[in-house]
């Protein structure tokens, strides 16, 4: 039997396991409740990185706030329950509502939540919103005009990006009680993380914007920036400058385009570039005394969730005063030059034409005089001929000459009488002063030496006004002193040369030079006159007033290297030119 | 009997300028009288003293161009009305535009016209 002594032991004992068990339901239930707790703390967690994740994701780098808002209205599913997740959003001049519903609710509902919103926001803002049109969108569930439940629960979250309240976020349910300020507190978080995401991105945007303003700013080629509907958003400088359009204020696409009038239609080909993706290169547009080449591309996105979309247009301004320059100087070369041969050509034609028709091969005079009119033509163009194959020679680097001892001063003299007749014609004083030291024999090539006082003579006389002087001087350069001051010393008329300053340095040498009292050359222009498509030209631009195709110079200058030697020139404007060579000895 | 007409060649291609006063006297078989001048200055002189009844100017002269020596001869009175014919090269359509606006009766381009062609043109201008 049960001795009863032992009664009050198993009461304890009872009393214990009781204790112990209810002890134990108790820290089960505690524990439970904290996993709980933890769970729905982590999934919170989890929804709140996700929902980050997704806005980062599907928005990229936009700043569209709009698309920020939706990601975040479609994603409250997951996380709490609505009838209706709605946003409205302050735009200039209108106010965006929208509403997801998850079930259907009556148009009372919507027409409710709508003013609650509107409400708050004019609460927030202290002004009036009543004279701003709503644009109104729903989605998800549709209205039912049979419902009668009114919102029961309801809770706004103010949008707030860069310190300024830009619309409110709001979720709404047709049951009441709903929407703890865990909940609330978790989804203010969210919104209040993206719009932090969103106002940090616009300090980065508007950092880069600045950059990239800057960058544009000191362009110098002209950018004109349009978006999709041609409306033009940005426009540098230079571009301003370019089309002669005020440095303030921004031009529309139309003041532009009727810069470019009798040029082509600069929208119809931006608009064209952006239809048909297509980068065009337009030329022939001038503004001012300048060449451009226009640049009309789409603009597209290369990154985020606009990658490969168009974006708008750019036009871009691209100077090639220089290239065009460049073309043109060698389009005039070979127009002089094809001008110099059919002049001779042309007069050789005639000159057949008349001895066949006229009397002149029946007087002896005359047949002798059309003799010498044909020898010289053909040699005209034999020597224009050779020219040119001395030229092409010498830039293809195979142009060599024939060093032999000769006689400088007696070449020199020769050569002096060969143009005494011309000179006379012209009624030019040509004299021909050669200085003590200089050797009785020179290494050099007499031929071509001849061809180079022929090219400098020929020059110095076409240039030299009537009563006017051109001296042939030779002397001795020794190293140490300025050929100039050579010049000077040996009482010779001579124009300094200011581009090259160090002639002391160079080696013992024979200098040659002739120098004239002609019209003289302008610094821009000496520089010009070393080369084959640019003498041309600054003989042209001073009204077509000399023949020739100055190529001789050209060639002189070669042939001058080609003995090691060096050519220069000096002048003084209105006064006259002295050029100079000199052949080592 | 036909008054002599004079024609002063203004060129300073001296070949050109006898081959072309050679085919005018010959080709106008006594009718033409013809005087030259090599450059433009000189055109302007003889142009003054000679009064010709056609001028053949060449654009392309040193010193002074045809066009500037043209303009000269316009601005006398002797000068505003005598016809002038420009000779050119193809390449000089640019400056013949201006010849137009200095009232130049006809063109003829050196290399390629011939003396008939050019005569034929010399013609019209005393035949108008």
């Amino acid at each position: 039997m049960f001795p009863r002594e032992l009664l009050p032991l198993v009461a304890i004992l009872v009393g214990l396991y009781l204790a112990v068990v209810a002890l134990s339901y108790w820290w089960a239930r505690r524990i439970k409740r904290e996993i709980e707790t933890k769970e729905r703390e982590i999934k919170h967690r989890l929804y709140e990185i996700a929902i980050l994740k997704e806005i980062s994701d599907r928005t990229g780098y936009s700043l569209n706030i709009q698309k920020i808002l939706d990601v975040i209205a479609g994603s409250l599913r997951q996380f709490i329950e609505y009838s209706a997740a709605s946003y409205m959003l302050l735009e200039p001049s209108k106010i965006v509502f929208k509403v997801d519903l998850d079930q259907s609710v009556s148009p009372q509902f919507i027409k409710d939540i709508r003013g609650r919103m509107l409400k708050s926001l004019e609460a927030l803002l202290g002004r009036t919103l009543t004279d701003m049109p709503v644009e109104e969108t729903l989605t998800g569930a549709i209205m039912l005009d049979d419902l009668n439940e009114p919102a029961q629960s309801f809770f706004n979250i103010p949008l707030v990006i860069g310190n300024q309240l830009v619309g409110v976020l709001t979720v709404a349910h047709t049951k009441s009680g709903l929407y703890k300020e865990e909940e609330m507190a978790i989804l203010y978080k969210i919104v209040s993380q993206a719009s932090q995401a969103v106002t940090s991105l616009e300090d980065v945007v508007r950092t880069e914007q600045d950059k990239i303003a800057a960058m544009l700013e000191s362009m110098v080629e002209g950018v004109v920036m349009t978006d999709r509907d041609y409306r033009i958003v940005a426009i540098n400088p230079s571009a301003k400058e370019i089309v002669g359009y005020a440095p303030t204020g921004i031009p529309t696409i139309f003041d532009l385009a009727e810069k470019f009038k009798g040029m082509f239609d600069l929208k119809e080909k931006l608009e064209e570039s952006i239809k048909l993706d297509k980068l065009l290169t337009l030329d022939g547009a001038t503004f001012g005394d300048k060449y451009y080449q226009i640049l009309v591309s789409p603009v597209k996105a290369n990154r985020g969730a606009m990658k490969g979309q168009i974006l708008g247009g750019v036009i871009i301004f691209h100077d090639i005063t220089h290239e065009k320059e460049a073309e043109k100087m060698r389009s005039d070369f070979t127009s002089m030059m094809v001008h110099e041969l059919r002049s001779p050509l042309g007069n050789i034609k005639k000159i057949g034409e008349l001895m066949k028709s006229s009397k002149v091969l029946e007087d002896k005079e005359a047949s002798t005089e059309y003799a010498g009119m044909l020898y010289e033509s053909s040699s005209s163009m034999l020597d224009l001929v050779n020219d040119l194959l001395d030229v092409s020679k010498l830039e293809a680097g195979k142009f060599e000459v024939d060093k032999q001892s000769a006689n400088l001063k007696e070449l020199l003299v020769e050569r002096v009488k060969f143009f005494d007749t011309t000179a006379r014609d012209a009624s030019v004083s040509l004299k021909v002063s050669i200085g003590e030291g200089v050797p009785d024999t020179v290494l050099l090539d007499a031929k071509r030496t001849m061809q180079i006082m022929n090219n400098l003579l020929s020059n110095a006389l076409k240039y030299t006004p009537k009563g006017g002087t051109v001296t042939v001087e030779c002397f001795l350069h020794t190293p140490g002193t300025a050929i100039g001051d050579e010049a000077l010393r040996f009482g010779l008329p001579w124009f300094s040369d200011e581009t090259q300053k160090n002639t002391s340095k160079l080696e013992k040498s024979v200098v040659v030079a002739v120098t004239d009292t002609g019209e003289g050359l302008a610094p821009e222009n000496i520089e010009k006159l070393w080369n084959k498509f640019a003498q041309f030209t600054s003989a042209a631009r001073k009204g077509a007033d000399h023949k020739g195709t100055g190529l001789g110079l050209v060639i002189v200058k070669g042939i001058v290297e080609a003995h090691g030697g060096t050519v220069g020139v000096g002048s003084k404007l209105g006064s006259g030119s002295t050029f100079y060579f000199t052949i080592p000895l | 009997m036909t008054m002599m007409k004079k024609i002063l060649i203004i060129d300073d291609d001296k070949i050109f300028s006898k081959i072309l006063r050679d085919g005018l006297v010959a080709g106008g078989q006594g009718k033409y009288e013809v005087v030259t001048a090599f450059d433009g200055e000189e055109g302007f002189e003889v142009a003054e003293r000679e009064r010709p009844d056609l001028i053949m100017l060449d654009l392309m002269m040193p010193k002074v161009t045809g066009i500037e020596c043209l303009k000269k001869i316009r601005a006398e009175e002797w000068g505003q009305d005598t016809p002038v014919i420009v000779e050119t090269q193809l390449s000089d359509l640019e400056k013949m535009s201006e010849g137009v606006e200095l009232g130049v009766r006809g063109y003829i381009i050196k290399s390629d016209y011939s003396i008939d062609a050019i005569l034929r043109q010399v013609g019209d201008v005393f035949i108008q």
